[in-house]
């Protein structure tokens, strides 16, 4: 057996090359664990982020409904999806925590500047990964804070119009722009990074951790393998199990609703740039300089601190003054957080619209998942409520004068169980009642209709008789009938049940409430079949399509067997 | 002869160019498709005016009314579709006479919010007058007035966008 696993060593050493002697490291420690957790946040991003690949549909129609059916349709999605985002923020905070150690160890110092340089480099990459993606998902929240972010890069000198143009990719928000910030969030970023990284880790194995400031520089005595590698695996569990805890908390990330150039949003830039944009509202005025400089002194600083702190000495207590500076830069931008969230916080107006905006996405995301996003944009998801089209009609033309809560009300209340046999015998026991014409100027003239004088069975009959004229299903034969011998006795004076026909002095009664009577209605009222001249109603057959007429009438049919709950389960346009 | 430096320098030299020239040859049209479209106009809206509504409906609108400009077509990038959403415009009939604000910041491009006294920007918190002037917060200048006129009895707007956190008024 021994020789089969000697034979197979050979065989790979003739072919790959020899043993390499073992990496050593200037003992074990959790000091140096950090690095490779990095790794493997990296390697937690490149996964979910090949999986996320594969749904994802980076074109302004399309981008926000393939991240929904992610995130809502796609068993685990949402998990998939949260680990890729709150990966981010690990990278983020690791990377701060791996930055403060090589800062305190002096690992900036002769012969790692090229080391240090090369991490700065990863941790702005990180950045990039996370602005470069959060535009993505073509939400509210990511696509206005681009238009932040794009816009303070837009603000450089000289070159601020090229930059903008050339970062979405023409003159505006559009397909392009998803397509360029795909292409670098997907292929340059990564490229970049893990050329970066090699370099970073090659040359981090070529110079070796550096050791406690206890200890000389050539101290490296004992074997990473297996007590440092275990050491970095512990930390590596213990970061992803928080990470997993914390996707499973927060059951993933967020997705507001799809981006809406009309509507005003709270635009907030991820969590690590809060304190760029606490201290953009301190600057005031001068926050056009400040959104550059600020960051310019940060990032500034860490590249300088290998040449201007040159001594050889690595004891922290005699670098004070920078590892104060670090320190200190690294308060003041905690301490700005702070102040951004805190202040937030305590904004009710800003509450109440985030709120709104919460239920603004619950109802995309909602509609997204049951009837799925139509071809034409993500926006268009709320037109696949049930009848958007003609209860957007019936909004802006009909509710200022049918609506029972509507201010301007000038004509009879039409809701759920209008054009009912209840609603029928309540019209001719009051026409002139507050629901029915009250409202209206005819209902004070003498051409007003009178309440009809009738009564028990007779009246059940009569208004059998009218209902049927809808062509409802549901019509006693009988009682049909006999009301209409009531009708010829009573009501022909003024009005006929023929179809077509106009009655003496009021409306003809022939199909009133079938599909056919609302659409004809509704396109001239004051035509002589129906209210003639003395109707205030405005005729809608140039304002509507005969399209838009017909979808209002079978709203007024749907209205006429529906209940309050079913018109409340509809929800709101 | 083999080792004749001068064979050797001009053998590194031309080593180094052609693969260079195969390089550039492979980098230059790749970066330049990139950057093509930085120089087009990849998103066109509309320049002639677009109809919002009705005009004698609208002069009941003392107050700002939001608007939203739907352009009846809209190229972007490889696609072409109607009734698309550019923005939203505050419009008002007020001395006998419309005006329309652009609802678009002009510090850094957020839609603004009529607050029922005033204009906010949820962005960063620049405030408008109710006359669109700036007030307060970062902005460079007030809100951007539209151009909005009425033809046989239709209100139509025209959007434009503008340059974004300047302190003069120009066309993006």
């Amino acid at each position: 057996m021994s020789s089969r696993r000697e034979q197979l060593a050979a065989w790979w050493r003739e072919r790959v090359g020899g043993e390499r002697a073992p990496s050593l490291v200037p003992g074990v420690s959790y000091a140096y664990v950090f690095g490779w957790t990095l790794v493997l946040l990296f390697i937690v991003e490149a996964v979910t982020g090949a999986a996320l690949s594969a749904f994802y549909s980076p074109s302004a129609t399309d981008a926000w409904a393939s991240v929904a059916y992610v995130q809502d349709r796609m068993h685990g999605g949402w998990f998939v999806r949260g680990l890729h985002v709150h990966a981010a923020s690990a990278l983020v905070i690791v990377s701060g925590v791996h930055l403060m150690q090589a800062a305190v160890f002096g690992a900036y110092k002769r012969p790692r500047e090229l080391t240090w340089w090369l991490g700065i480099l990863l941790l702005l990459l990180i950045l990039g990964f996370t602005i470069t993606g959060y535009v993505l998902r073509w939400d509210q929240a990511g696509f206005w804070a681009n238009q932040v972010e794009v816009g303070i890069a837009a603000g450089t000198p000289l070159i601020g119009g090229l930059i903008r143009k050339i970062l979405i990719g023409g003159n505006d928000y559009g397909n392009l722009t998803l397509t360029r910030f795909y292409m670098l969030h997907v292929v340059l970023l990564p490229a970049i990074v893990l050329l970066a990284m090699i370099g970073h880790i090659v040359l981090a194995r070529r110079h070796g951790a550096t050791p406690h400031w206890t200890r000389p520089e050539s101290d490296e005595a004992v074997p990473r393998w297996p007590q440092q590698s275990f050491r970095n695996v512990v930390m590596m569990a213990f970061v992803f199990a928080l990470l997993v805890a914390y996707t499973l908390h927060t059951h993933g990330a967020d997705l507001a609703a799809p981006a809406d150039p009309s509507a005003a949003y709270d635009a907030r830039p991820l969590w690590y740039f809060r304190w760029l944009y606490a201290l953009r509202t301190i600057a005031g005025s001068a926050e056009q300089i400040v959104a550059m400089i600020a960051p310019a002194i940060v990032v500034g600083l860490w590249f300088a601190l290998p040449l201007l702190d040159r001594k050889p000495g690595r004891d922290p207590r005699r670098r004070l003054p920078f590892i104060g500076a670090v320190a200190g830069l690294f308060v003041v931008v905690a301490a700005l957080t702070a102040t951004s969230f805190l202040s937030d916080g305590r904004d009710a107006a800003l509450a109440k619209r985030e709120h709104e905006a919460q239920l603004k996405a619950d109802r995309a995301r909602a509609l997204a998942a049951t009837n799925g996003v139509p071809v034409t944009g993500a926006q268009d998801v709320f037109t696949t409520v049930p009848m958007w089209r003609a209860r957007t009609l019936w909004a802006q033309h009909c509710a200022d004068c049918h609506d029972a809560d509507s201010k301007d009300r000038k004509g009879p209340i039409i809701t759920v169980g209008h054009g009912t046999r209840a609603w029928i015998a309540g019209f001719l026991k009051d026409p002139n009642g507050a629901a029915f014409w009250g409202k209206t100027k005819l209902s004070k003239t003498d051409d007003a209709m009178k309440a009809v004088d009738i009564d028990g069975g007779d009246l059940d009959d009569l208004v059998e008789a009218i209902y049927a004229q809808s062509g409802a299903s549901d019509v006693d034969a009988a009682k049909r009938d006999r009301g209409k011998a009531v009708f010829d006795k009573a009501c022909t004076d003024c009005h006929s049940l023929d179809e077509g026909v106009a009655g003496g002095s009021g409306p003809g009664l022939g199909t009133m409430g079938s599909r056919d009577w609302y659409t004809s209605f509704i396109s001239n009222p004051k035509s002589p079949v129906h209210m003639g001249e003395q109707s205030e109603m405005p005729r809608f057959d140039r304002d509507l399509s005969i399209i838009d007429r017909d979808a209002l009438a079978g709203y007024l049919l749907w209205l006429r067997a529906a209940t309050k709950n079913d018109l409340a389960k509809l929800g709101p346009l | 002869m083999a080792d004749d430096p001068d064979r050797r320098s001009f053998l590194k030299l031309a080593t180094c160019g052609l693969g260079g020239v195969v390089g550039l040859a492979t980098a230059a049209p790749a970066l330049s498709l990139v950057l093509t479209p930085s120089k087009l106009q990849t998103v066109t809206t509309p320049k002639d005016p677009i109809d919002i509504g009705d005009a004698a409906g609208a002069k009941t609108w003392a107050q700002w009314r939001k608007v939203d400009v739907i352009a009846p077509e809209m190229r972007d990038g490889w696609t072409t579709a109607h009734h698309i959403v550019l923005g939203a415009a505050y419009v008002r009939y007020a001395k006998s006479q419309f005006e329309a604000l652009s609802g678009v910041c002009p510090h850094l491009g957020c839609a603004v919010g009529w607050e029922g006294s005033s204009f906010l920007c949820p962005c960063h918190d620049s405030r408008f007058s109710s006359d669109g002037a700036k007030q307060t917060g970062p902005s460079q200048r007030g809100l951007d007035p539209l151009p909005i006129e009425v033809k046989d009895g239709r209100l139509q707007l025209t959007w434009v966008r503008y340059k974004l956190d300047t302190g003069k008024r120009e066309p993006a």
